[in-house]
């Protein structure tokens, strides 16, 4: 009796300390050891392209935000990253304040419209809440928030997504978020994607290229056509000398 | 050869109890109407040993499971086995073996029958009063003067009619508690706590191959009433996680959740688990349905026209807005 009510008392405090770093740090933090391990090798999402080289990748129970001023390919980038998460039959999540996603160009990206689901949340707590609820289940591998264009009316700012990192951090998904501006209050580790070249063709643009967390260079054509891997920057430059 | 064991219980017995301990150890058991606990013994020999070994077995189990005053019976039907048991001093076994039934229900009175009491009464009066002298009076004319209702009667005792034993399986409860000293103050801590009781049921769930649909947490609260929470899983879901993630959305809604002391989680409903085909190179397939109920929660909180799947119609088109088409994904 005496054995079997130590044994209540010490599952108590052990529960107690579980959920006190839970409730700190996020829900499924802490996870059995083989669980853990289970989940290591599935973790990374690839996307067969320059991205996956790059530290940190994007990953399960990972924040990464692309940062880039307008048309520097964000969210085709975004679309391959959405392509990679759903080739092993997962779930996208994809919160469009802004109304500006394009079914086309996404599918033309290589993401698989029917396992998609775009939330066209019109506030900020409803941007929280559906990136929170795709976060907190088991059905999604990637929650890709974009909080569009500087020029569009804004609902949520990169600064206003901070209650999901605690949530994400413990998640089976990696939540992407695409933004115009840098955050002043968040700390997320982030890729920022710069123009550095634009490509003319019989005087009008063709295209430009851009550099992806100083190290990975794609190209974009104009009007959402397509958009080519380069490969790294240091490679290339090895290449042509 | 038939063999039917029939368990008298008192009225106040804890009928419940007994209904599971003997479906526990009998393959078919069913209730009568009388209140009879009937037990179809036939292909159990084998397995179990003789009937009348497996009958002192039950009459010891229900016993031991709450009903002292127990008494059992065998015979070649549910009706005779049902008499007998009846007839039994408390914690014995009568078994009437094949050939002996008309022997054993001859010298019973007429109220053994299922009879109307004024039938008995006008039998009565004609003077047959024991069952030996109703079997007595020809088939035939016993149809015509009182009925189909006698005539049943009639053939039970013959043993030309046989009830059939309709199987009652035992409602099982499946739920657990949790009671901490320390109150609970917190949604997230309360969510941690349930975690592992929603495991408990998953897997009581999963052993039964069920899947809940709905389920029940009541709360109790200190200074505050109970809490009842109900919730319905949609698609039905013997996943533990698709139990956390229905309370969490329930509890999210709740305002005031107080200070928590005990919290009982049971299934109300369940219905048979769905098998179900994953793809054998996409594991995260299996998830889908779970992707699909986070939609039907954001549709219900976000409102029509917002959690959407989009669809190219004509890739070429030479409108941007005519190349896609948006449908809800919940309707």
């Amino acid at each position: 009796m005496g054995a079997a009510a130590a044994g209540t008392a010490g599952t108590t405090a052990l529960a107690d300390a579980i959920a006190s770093v839970e409730g700190r740090f996020g829900t499924h933090v802490l996870a059995h050891g083989d669980r853990a391990e289970r989940r290591a090798t599935e973790r990374h999402i690839q996307t067969d392209s320059s991205l996956d080289a790059l530290a940190p990748g994007l990953s399960s129970g990972a924040p990464i935000a692309f940062i880039g001023t307008g048309s520097t390919g964000k969210v085709a980038l975004a679309h391959r990253a959405a392509a990679g998460a759903q080739r092993d039959g997962g779930t996208v999540l994809w919160i469009d304040p802004t109304a500006t996603f394009d079914p086309l160009l996404a599918a033309r990206s290589g993401v698989d419209l029917s396992r998609l689901i775009v939330v066209r949340a019109k506030t900020r707590d409803a941007v929280l809440l559906a990136a929170g609820a795709a976060l907190r289940s088991d059905g999604f591998r990637l929650a890709v928030v974009d909080t569009g264009s500087p020029l569009a009316p804004c609902v949520a700012r990169i600064d206003d997504l901070a209650p999901l990192l605690p949530i994400v951090r413990s998640s089976p998904a990696a939540l992407l978020v695409i933004s115009d501006t840098r955050p002043m209050r968040l700390a997320i580790p982030t890729f920022t994607v710069a123009r550095v070249a634009w490509r003319a063709r019989f005087g009008r643009t063709a295209g430009w290229t851009s550099l992806v967390a100083e190290r990975a260079l794609f190209h974009f054509a104009a009007l959402g056509a397509e958009s080519h891997d380069l490969g790294m920057q240091s490679a290339l430059l090895e290449k042509t000398g | 050869m038939k063999s039917y064991l029939a368990i008298a219980v008192p009225e106040r017995a804890p009928r419940a109890r007994i209904l599971a301990t003997l479906a526990a150890m009998l393959p078919r058991v069913g209730v009568a109407d009388d209140g009879a606990f009937v037990c179809d013994l036939r292909g159990t020999e084998r397995l179990l040993g003789t009937p009348i070994r497996v009958a002192r077995n039950a009459v010891n189990a229900c016993a031991a499971s709450g009903s002292t005053r127990c008494s059992g019976g065998l015979g070649t039907t549910p009706f005779v086995a049902r008499v007998a048991a009846l007839r039994t001093a408390t914690g014995t076994v009568r078994e009437i073996a094949a050939g002996d039934e008309r022997a054993f229900l001859d010298p019973l009175p007429l109220d053994v029958l299922p009879l109307d009491p004024k039938v008995i009464e006008e039998l009565s009066l004609l003077g047959v009063r024991r069952i030996g002298e109703f079997l007595a009076l020809p088939r035939g004319s016993v149809s015509d003067r009182f009925g189909h209702a006698v005539a049943i009667a009639y053939a039970l005792a013959t043993g030309e009619r046989v009830e059939d034993v309709a199987i009652t399986t035992p409602r099982r409860r499946i739920r657990a508690k949790r009671i901490w000293d320390d109150p609970v103050d917190s949604r997230e801590r309360l969510i941690f706590a349930l975690r592992a009781a929603a495991d408990e049921l998953a897997e009581a769930l999963r052993h039964d191959g069920l899947a809940a649909l709905r389920i029940q947490l009541v709360l109790e609260r200190e200074e505050l009433l109970p809490l009842r929470l109900e919730r319905s899983l949609l698609p039905p879901s013997a996943e533990s996680a698709a139990i956390v993630r229905s309370l969490r959305w329930g509890l999210e809604e709740i305002t005031t959740l107080g200070l928590v002391t005990s919290a009982t989680l049971e299934i109300t409903a369940v219905e048979p688990a769905r098998g179900r085909q994953i793809g054998l190179f996409a594991p995260d397939g299996a998830h889908a349905e779970e992707a699909i109920a986070v939609a039907q929660f954001l549709r219900t909180k976000l409102g029509p026209a917002t959690v959407l799947q989009p669809r190219v119609v004509d890739a070429e088109a030479r409108l941007p807005e005519r190349a896609a088409e948006w449908e809800e994904v919940v309707r």
